[in-house]
């Protein structure tokens, strides 16, 4: 890491400070190594759960009970090349299932803070720009979510209607805005007091291309980066959900239902309840990491330190 | 005076809180698909019988006849009656409808009250344990800003962040209670059987204390009231003890206050997958069986917690830093 001294009110030194400032986050990260150890993980992961289950050919749902419960292939005995992982107890693939489980729970995660960002920010962005009534109200609504605890509130709605994944987005994603909302607004209420604001007023612009082409390009970015933690956050809670049955339903296997399956089978089998969950944390903590670059690389820019 | 004033403001607007997630839940329950009274008479009875019982209960009056009718008992104390739980025993779940042994219903404020006590348990040894973990490496990190420390703090935060508590807990069990026998993990017959549970639980507490804790220690440690500790000659242990953690604790309080709910959904997981009987498993349990007044007096009990809890964080936060303004 280069140190670079920055002191506020001093003229650039150097090219760093030409580059946006989302790019200078984006560089920061990168410079990190655990953005890049994050990175490669994520990227083997995404490859591995888009192409093995169809390059492979096996069905993820099709039982062969005369192959069922065989062990993982480092475990030495009775085990096959065929099913590097281990087969669950209906002779399922569990190599196959974990990584449909990963997409399932990459879609759902990505989904939900997709629109988590989105409903946030456009919230965030009205309250904070247009301020005075539309901000109190939307303010106070977003308080009022803020102190509801979600997780009963999801749990009662998924437990009582059906779990489909259109259903599993909304409902976490409608529990996860209020955090972006309030920061959208407090960044908005500081930038459009600067100069460029005022400049493009008196231009004519309209107040919708101001939001929507010079504050939410300027704004967005650097809460976006550091929504990957997020997306981390809602694939625990996409395979909690699965777990306790509230999420996507069998057969289809998501790493929540196939978690709570093998429970069953953990003293003679535990390699059906464990190995999944080597799947989700790699995922998790290669996400992890790289939001906590992107978060650090960001506080980094913000705070002027480094 | 002013403390007064504040309470009034702050339990003013809890209640309203509190009003504004029961009448949610409440409507939220009754419009979405599921009867409940189906599953309380079982598959087998006759729809009219299935109608009658509802008409007796009052489950098809109009919902905000209904609200209000549940909202005058709650203001009274009254949480009504589960649904499913009989007052002595198990669930029942789908019995016979003509089961002639099915005895008084339980009271929703006694299941609550019999169960809290263990999540409260619960709750302070994982936060017991959490701290003592998280305070060391978390002060250690952030005096140590950019350097090996501030490092090991980052990986532990994002390796614990990354385990799924339900795995973890499946995990642990097998190996230190299955394979080594060091731990009970199922159910409850003391103290030790909490212990499982209130570990995998400070896992998932322990990397937003980290992070919270590095963030606010270095950020004090920046401030001008330190370096002029060191000119008026206070050792370093002094400083760091008495002036920096004290005010790098508020944040922490703030984080206990806002992150009430993620602890909430920690605790409803850990319950179910230890047969731990707390609030959570009671939780989960009425949610599957739909046991809507029990769902409710879980939800407003929560609720209030919650907000009582917020009051408590800023009433200390303002103790311990008299600059902030509630």
């Amino acid at each position: 890491m280069e140190k670079t001294v920055e002191i506020p009110g001093t003229p650039p030194a150097d090219d760093l400070r030409r580059l946006s400032i989302s790019r200078r986050i984006a560089l920061g990260a990168w410079n990190s190594l655990e953005f890049r150890i994050g990175l490669s993980v994520f990227l083997f992961m995404l490859l591995m759960a888009i192409f093995y289950p169809m390059l492979s050919d096996i069905d993820p749902t099709r039982m062969n009970v005369r192959a069922r419960l065989i062990p993982p292939v480092f475990m030495g005995e009775g085990a096959t090349w065929a099913h590097p992982l281990g087969t669950d107890q209906l002779g399922r693939d569990m190599l196959v299932r974990s990584l449909v489980g990963l997409r399932y729970s990459l879609l759902i995660g990505g989904a939900t803070v997709a629109l988590m960002l989105f409903v946030g920010c456009l919230v965030g962005l009205f309250a904070g720009y247009r301020g005075g009534l539309t901000d109190t109200l939307l303010m106070r609504i977003t308080d009022a979510q803020l102190s509801i605890p979600m997780i009963i509130l999801a749990i009662a709605i998924l437990g009582v209607a059906r779990p489909t994944i259109p259903a599993i987005i909304i409902v976490l994603g409608l529990s996860g805005w209020p955090v972006y909302a309030r920061v959208m607004r407090s960044v908005i209420m500081a930038e459009r007091k600067r100069e460029f604001v005022r400049g493009a007023t008196v231009l004519g612009a309209s107040d919708m291309r101001i939001m929507f082409l010079l504050l939410l390009p300027l704004c967005l970015p650097p809460i976006a980066f550091v929504a990957v933690l997020d997306v981390a956050r809602m694939m625990i809670f996409e395979s909690v959900l699965g777990f306790l049955g509230l999420g996507v339903q069998p057969p289809t296997p998501t790493f929540g239902n196939i978690i709570a399956d093998g429970r069953k089978y953990l003293l003679n089998a535990w390699w059906i309840a464990t190995m999944p969950g080597i799947f989700l944390f790699l995922t998790l903590a290669s996400l992890n990491l790289m939001g906590a670059a992107l978060e650090r690389s960001r506080n980094r820019v913000y705070g002027g330190i480094e | 005076m002013f403390i007064l004033g504040f309470l009034a403001r702050r339990l003013a607007q809890g209640a309203l809180i509190v009003f504004l997630v029961s009448f949610l839940i409440f409507t939220l329950l009754r419009v979405i698909p599921g009867d409940p009274v189906r599953l309380m008479v079982g598959g087998m009875a006759p729809d009219e019988l299935v109608e009658q019982i509802a008409a007796e209960m009052g489950l098809r009056d109009p919902i905000p006849v209904q609200f209000m009718r549940y909202m005058g008992g709650v203001v009274q104390g009254d949480l009504g009656q589960s649904f499913i739980r009989p007052a002595s025993g198990a669930a029942v779940g789908g019995a016979q409808f003509d089961d002639a042994t099915r005895s008084e219903r339980a009271r929703v404020l006694t299941l609550i009250a019999d169960t809290a006590p263990f999540t409260i348990q619960l709750a302070l040894l994982s936060m017991f344990f959490a701290l003592l973990v998280a305070t060391p490496i978390g002060v250690y990190g952030g005096l140590n800003q950019g350097r090996w420390p501030d490092r090991l703090a980052l990986y532990i935060g994002s390796l614990f962040v990354s385990l799924p508590n339900f795995w973890l807990g499946i995990v642990l069990a097998l190996l230190l209670s299955v394979h080594l026998g060091w731990l009970p993990a199922i159910g409850y017959q003391g103290f030790a059987y909490t212990i499982l549970p209130a570990i995998v639980l400070a896992v998932e507490i322990i990397p937003f204390i980290l992070r919270t804790l590095t963030v606010s220690v270095a950020q004090i440690m920046r401030e001008s009231y330190i370096s002029a500790a060191y000119i008026r000659g206070l050792s370093r242990t002094r400083i760091i003890f008495a002036h920096a953690l004290k005010n790098a604790s508020v944040p922490l309080l703030n984080l206990l206050g806002v992150q009430f709910s993620m602890l909430l959904g920690g605790v409803l997981v850990v319950e179910f997958i230890f047969d731990y009987p707390g609030l959570g498993l009671l939780t989960i349990n009425a949610v599957l069986q739909r046991d809507f007044p029990l769902i409710q007096g879980i939800a407003i009990v929560t609720s209030a917690a919650f907000v009582l809890i917020n009051i408590i964080v800023d009433l200390v936060s303002t103790s311990i830093d008299p600059r902030l303004d509630y």
